[in-house]
């Protein structure tokens, strides 16, 4: 199953039975850093508002598809609160891996990550940063990088995308 | 000089941004005007945003969240861009705790920091990505720059100097002093604590 999230809310109608697409409906609430999806109800958020079971999407998932604008190098709010709601794809438990601490893989896929960001204005030092965060986060996800690429506008960026 | 600090963690109850606060005004002269602001939600009250433009340094703490800065931290800042603030000549440092134990992991979340910077028209100052933050709430009665919070003591003390006499620096990296296996294993006894006091299921 393929995984998109992004805040272009028209995407939504790109949903079928072999892609889920989660955009914004104007709901979600922030992470409170309360780690309930991991030691109360481990592998859903405990916030009820529609978007608690993405770290079970992402378990379900074999290629994750992020369209996000570019935010000073990062995700936009939407983009990076979904992220943020969803670590319960991870484990809390650690592990060493390429020489640093993460945490332990939950599940057995393997997420494969295409990022577009898009944006006037993005900066070199910006997609320094976005190609460094999505880096990192494939090595938390335990995952892999298929590409990151840089859009002028969020017109530009659905042109190319492959939905 | 006015200075902000900037406690960005989203917890309403304890954490380590609040506990690293607490820690490094103490390092600031009582000469000085320091006042404090939390930003723990997605948006900042524009009263609170002028308070802030009469500082004329600003320090953020807060939390690693997924290699980044906190999603309601990127709102709030957003917002700010979107005001637009007049006063170019502040000063932005930004202090960036980790549950993982390398304090680098901070790094591109005080790169989104630094670029936020660039496009308000401020002054990046320096940046410390500290691993270990968690242990912090356990170590209140710790002193800053004692024991196991040693190179943390030293790291916020040549931030604290960059403050007060209104320069950058590189930015540091830096750890708990702790060994890393010591870390791991008390980190996953309190996971398990964690779940046996919920009944949650790993």
């Amino acid at each position: 199953m393929r995984l998109v999230i992004t805040d272009i809310k028209e995407l939504q109608s790109a949903q079928n039975t072999s892609q889920r697409v989660i955009t914004d409906d104007g709901s979600i609430h922030n992470c409170i850093g309360c780690f309930g999806c991991w030691i109360k109800t481990p592998g859903q958020c405990v916030i009820k508002d529609g978007y608690e079971n993405i770290g079970k999407l992402f378990s379900q998932c074999d290629d994750l598809l992020i369209i996000s604008k570019c935010f000073y190098g990062g995700f936009s709010p939407f983009v990076k609160n979904v992220l943020d709601r969803a670590i319960s794809y991870i484990s809390p438990h650690f592990v060493i891996r390429s020489g640093e601490m993460h945490h332990k893989r939950r599940y057995v896929n393997v997420i494969n990550m295409t990022v577009y960001f898009y944006g006037g204005n993005i900066t070199e030092d910006e997609m320094k940063t976005a190609q460094s965060l999505v880096t990192a986060n494939a090595l938390n996800y335990d995952g892999r990088v298929n590409r990151v690429l840089f859009f002028n506008s969020a017109d530009e960026a659905r042109e190319a995308l492959p939905l | 000089m006015n200075i902000a600090l900037i406690n960005a963690s989203p917890k309403r109850s304890e954490s380590a941004s609040r506990a690293l606060l607490s820690d490094f005004k103490g390092l600031l002269p009582g000469e000085h005007t320091v006042k404090s602001f939390t930003m723990n939600r997605p948006s900042i009250d524009e009263e609170e945003i002028k308070e802030l433009c009469g500082c004329e340094a600003w320090i953020f703490f807060f939390p690693l969240y997924v290699d980044g800065i906190p999603s309601h931290l990127v709102s709030c800042l957003f917002q700010m861009e979107q005001l637009g603030i007049e006063n170019k000549d502040i000063y932005v440092y930004g202090i960036s705790n980790s549950g993982f134990y390398e304090g680098k992991q901070n790094r591109n979340a005080l790169a989104i920091l630094k670029n936020w910077c660039d496009k308000m028209g401020f002054v990046w100052g320096m940046g410390i990505g500290f691993g270990g933050g968690p242990a912090l709430s356990s170590m209140k009665g710790i002193p800053l720059g004692k024991g196991p919070k040693s190179t943390l003591g030293s790291a916020c003390r040549t931030l604290a100097n960059a403050v007060l006499s209104h320069s950058t620096g590189d930015n540091l990296y830096i750890s708990i002093d702790f060994p890393r296996f010591l870390y791991k294993v008390m980190g996953e006894m309190g996971w398990r604590q964690g779940f046996k006091a919920n009944r949650g299921k790993r």
